[in-house]
């Protein structure tokens, strides 16, 4: 340890005992090697076993960990904390409601990200006689980079259509979706071109490509979102040359 | 209303997106010429004398530009407005606001169509 110290005010939030958020310091002595997660994890381990926060594989691998640090959706893992002065403040995720301090509720995403239906969707399945589906590195790369997607929930920390919108699907479940839409062999794009264009639809996209900005596996769902809504409007288009709805 | 709107939006879409492609790059390229070349004396002004701006206007490529000049903007400002009103809070007046904006948007369009039908 250096001896450095900083102070965390981080956003407290007790169900049973808070009619509001409030917020708490904390001075600690930090290593300057740490990330953020490893000064939350000091502050429950060593200050205050009170506090609760998610978190599992310190890797930037299992997407546990999101916060608002300094006011930004971030990764707190991946966040290291000499990129933030003195005081660094430590909040909940944005546009989501709170469980406790820094926990939030993950029920509306998790069933955001059931409706784009994010499994392979045959019209007829495979026998396991007749083998694999094969698929060509080529087919790989179209859909690769949307596959990379943690379910962090940052892109939607930071998305100002979610903030305005509660029903709107969201950069993740969209990116999600048209993944399984560019695999060679999935055939459910028309399935899912009927949540895309619903409720949640695609459409209410403004391309403020925050969420882009805020990933931290680099997987461009602003990118996945503009194409997913020109794959929409063409799906659209044929439905009025091809019939939808038959057997498969 | 909402449905009709959910139902539209491809199309709706698809206008907003010519609107910044094609319609930005058209307007872009008119107030280039006629707002600063010819002032500035860069294009000679017969270049775009009324014979010849109207024997272009006239022909069927004229007609679809300036179609395009002036329908597409429309259509790209009235969506950008719509998202504008709904980051500042009024996600629950959508649906009213959007009908107004998108109606504007068809009348413009369908006055540039009576008026280059006329040309």
């Amino acid at each position: 340890m250096s001896g450095s110290k900083k102070t965390f005010v981080i956003t407290r939030f007790d169900p049973d005992r808070d009619e509001a958020p409030r917020q708490q310091s904390y001075e600690i002595e930090v290593d300057p090697r740490w990330k953020v997660l490893d000064a939350l994890n000091h502050i429950k381990d060593e200050v205050d076993p009170s506090l609760s926060h998610r978190w599992s594989c310190r890797m930037a691998v299992c997407g546990s960990c999101g916060m608002m640090v300094d006011g930004k959706p971030s990764l707190t893992c991946k966040d290291s904390l000499a990129d933030h002065g003195d005081t660094v403040e430590v909040a909940p995720l944005a546009n989501f409601p709170v469980v406790r301090d820094l926990v939030v509720e993950l029920e509306g995403f998790l069933d955001k990200l059931k409706q784009v239906k994010p499994w392979i969707i045959r019209a007829k399945e495979r026998a396991v006689e007749e083998g694999t589906h094969r698929q060509s590195p080529a087919e790989h790369q179209e859909f690769k980079q949307f596959s990379m997607c943690i379910n962090c929930m940052l892109c939607y920390s930071a998305c100002p259509v979610v903030a305005n919108e509660p029903d709107f699907l969201g950069p993740a479940a969209i990116a999600l979706g048209h993944r399984y839409n560019l695999d060679s062999r999935d055939e459910g794009d028309h399935e899912r071109q009927e949540v895309f264009r619903g409720e949640g639809s695609v459409f209410s996209c403004s391309y403020a490509n925050e969420c882009s900005e805020v990933c931290p596996k680099n997987v461009d769902p602003a990118a996945a979102v503009n194409q997913a809504k020109f794959r929409a409007v063409i799906d659209w288009a044929t439905s009025f040359v091809v019939p939808r709805g038959g057997e498969g | 209303m909402k449905q009709w709107l959910l139902r539209l939006e491809p199309i709706i879409w698809l206008l907003f997106g010519q609107g910044i492609l094609l319609g930005t790059l058209l307007l872009t390229g008119w107030i280039l010429v006629v707002g600063l070349a010819i002032p500035l004396g860069l294009v000679p002004a017969e270049a775009l004398s009324y014979e010849r701006a109207h024997a272009l206007a006239s022909s069927l490529v004229g007609k679809l530009v300036l179609l395009a000049l002036c329908a597409l903007p429309l259509w790209k400002g009235a969506h950008h407005i719509r998202s504008l009103a709904i980051d500042f809070g009024g996600a629950e007046r959508d649906t009213a606001v959007a009908g107004c904006l998108y109606l504007i948007a068809i009348v413009g369009s369908l006055l540039a169509i009576a008026a280059v039908v006329r040309l």
